[in-house]
């Protein structure tokens, strides 16, 4: 049989994933999400084929996911990122049960099953224990992003956040710099803040280990350790936290050629392509 | 002649009243800044400049708001609460709901036929639901939050906001710009998605008229508006909505002496 490949498009609202397989990730590419989604997909699309050396119709099947997935043109299937999450979790870290994924301007919980959604929990309404809480802060106290949590760890003290609205801990940590404490207090309890609301979210599914991490919060050491302490178990993380989403999409989109190869249905693609897509 | 002070240190305006028996004599209101004793010595000493007396002069002192106990003397603290509510029996005797949009909170307050408070439900701490939100819409929009309301009342087309909260709604906002709506419709959907906020308060508690509103969101024009069309009544409104808790505070003082 012929080698096939299969692609995962994620769509964040701050970063754009692709992932390519075959039996195993090929190329994953991470880019930010622009304001022309569209254009932004076939660009992200065409420089990841050319990563793993490929074209588009070696590609059997394309599923797209994330927030933006309905402006991916040429996806033959659109998939909720819940979904997406827990197939990738269940390929990569098969004894896991429970995901929490800390997205850009989204967070979830998602209790699985080999893989299946059994339940979840999401929280979009409020920034408050979701990346831009994070952002915003490593903003307000002048950190860079990719450092605060490093620079949180190495804190003596945690200092107390008493507001749990990402506009008002902003104003209490940058007033609490100027009155003297050092920064990485601050970070340590900021980082204690988002763990304790995400805790606050997630408990309600019944949490069972084993616990991952994933999305952009779970590059974040310091807030990684905040959860293990909130939850009182280690947590897993995997290799790349960004792209599970788009590595559960791929195989999701392996699932339906060969569920369409078993039955003997054919199988129903998109007839859009990608060079016909980026007039969009 | 008597004169009495009211002091209401907010968490972001501190506001005094000077009166002569039940007459207001001077106010004035400054931003708290990040240390309210010292916030509390300026607006008491402009409050009595303005009024031409001196400390001596004042029979009473009474203090109130977040940062009541930090004024350095007085003869009575009292709760925000108490205060707000005896300003406004002062004001508006027929308001039986009080609602004031403040700096941080949103807070619904039921007064009895003698300005008493009945019950009161606070907001959560939340940009999305106090006076932030205007403050955080306004910066991004490049304008003064005096002026956000009246421009926004010339909305013919409303932008609906998918988000309750400032720091998505921020964003929101930018996009929309993007896309080429009008200021105006922005302000107009950013008073109504506050209004439905304050809709759920006002909702928990049970509304009964007349209704009155408070606190610096009242100054807003467009919010006060989008209130009334929300609510579905009328509303009354000081000349002064900031300084109400400070009007009360100050009678209070007067009611103190007096007895």
């Amino acid at each position: 049989m012929k080698k096939q490949y299969f692609a995962g498009v994620d769509i964040g609202s701050r970063m754009t994933k692709v992932v390519i397989m075959d039996e195993a990730v090929l190329t994953s590419y991470v880019v930010s999400t622009g304001p022309e989604q569209r254009k932004l997909a076939n660009k992200v699309m065409e420089e990841a084929l050319a990563q793993a050396k490929l074209s588009f119709d070696d590609l059997a099947y394309v599923v797209a996911t994330g927030y933006g997935r309905m402006n991916v043109p040429f996806a033959d299937k659109q998939v909720t990122e819940i979904t997406c999450h827990a197939r990738g979790i269940g390929h990569l870290m098969p004894s896991v049960k429970t995901v929490i994924d800390i997205g850009g301007q989204d967070s979830k919980g998602i209790k699985l099953d080999s893989g299946r959604v059994v339940d979840f929990v999401m929280n979009d309404k409020c920034a408050a224990g979701t990346g831009r809480f994070l952002e915003l802060m490593a903003e307000g106290l002048g950190v860079k992003l990719e450092d605060i949590g490093e620079l949180s760890l190495t804190a003596k003290n945690k200092a107390v956040i008493s507001s749990t609205c990402t506009v008002f801990a902003a104003q209490e940590a940058v007033t609490e710099l100027s009155r003297g404490v050092p920064v990485e207090e601050l970070l340590a309890g900021l980082h204690e803040a988002i763990a304790a609301r995400i805790y606050g979210m997630v408990v309600r599914l019944k949490v069972e280990r084993e616990i991952a991490v994933t999305g952009g919060g779970a590059k974040n050491i310091g807030l990684v350790r905040a959860l293990e302490e909130k939850f009182g178990c280690p947590v897993l993380i995997p290799p790349e936290p960004l792209v599970t989403g788009a590595i559960g999409a791929a195989l999701l989109g392996r699932d339906a050629v060969q569920k369409a190869a078993d039955s003997g249905t054919p199988l129903v693609r998109s007839e859009r392509r990608l060079e016909e897509a980026s007039f969009f | 002649m008597s004169y009495y002070i009211g002091v209401d240190i907010g968490s972001s305006f501190s506001k005094a009243v000077v009166l002569s028996g039940n007459e207001l004599v001077s106010c004035h209101v400054i931003p708290s800044g990040g240390n309210y004793r010292l916030a509390a010595d300026n607006v008491i000493n402009e409050v009595l400049r303005k009024a031409e007396l001196i400390p001596e002069d004042i029979a009473c002192t009474v203090a109130t708001g977040y940062g009541g106990s930090s004024v350095s003397h007085y003869d009575r603290l009292a709760t925000d609460i108490s205060c707000q509510g005896r300003g406004i029996f002062h004001l508006f005797p027929s308001a039986r709901t009080v609602i004031d949009i403040g700096g941080q909170f949103s807070r619904v307050v039921k007064l009895d036929d003698k300005g008493r408070n009945v019950s009161f439900l606070m907001g959560e701490k939340c940009a999305g639901g106090s006076g932030r939100f205007l403050q955080v819409i306004a910066h991004v929009l490049g304008l003064d939050l005096e002026e956000i309301g009246p421009v926004s009342l010339k909305s013919k087309n409303k932008v609906s906001f998918n988000t309750g909260c400032a720091v998505f709604a921020e964003t929101e906002a930018v996009s929309r710009i993007a896309e080429g709506a009008a200021v105006e419709d922005i302000l107009a959907g950013v008073h109504d998605a506050l209004a439905a906020r304050i809709q759920t308060l006002v909702e928990r508690l049970g509304m009964e008229r007349d209704v009155a509103l408070t606190g610096g969101g009242a100054k807003d024009i467009g919010l006060v508006r989008s209130i009334e069309q929300t609510l579905d009544t009328s509303t009354l409104v000081p000349e002064e909505p900031q300084i109400v808790a400070a009007l009360g505070a100050a009678l209070i003082a007067a009611d103190i002496s007096s007895n």
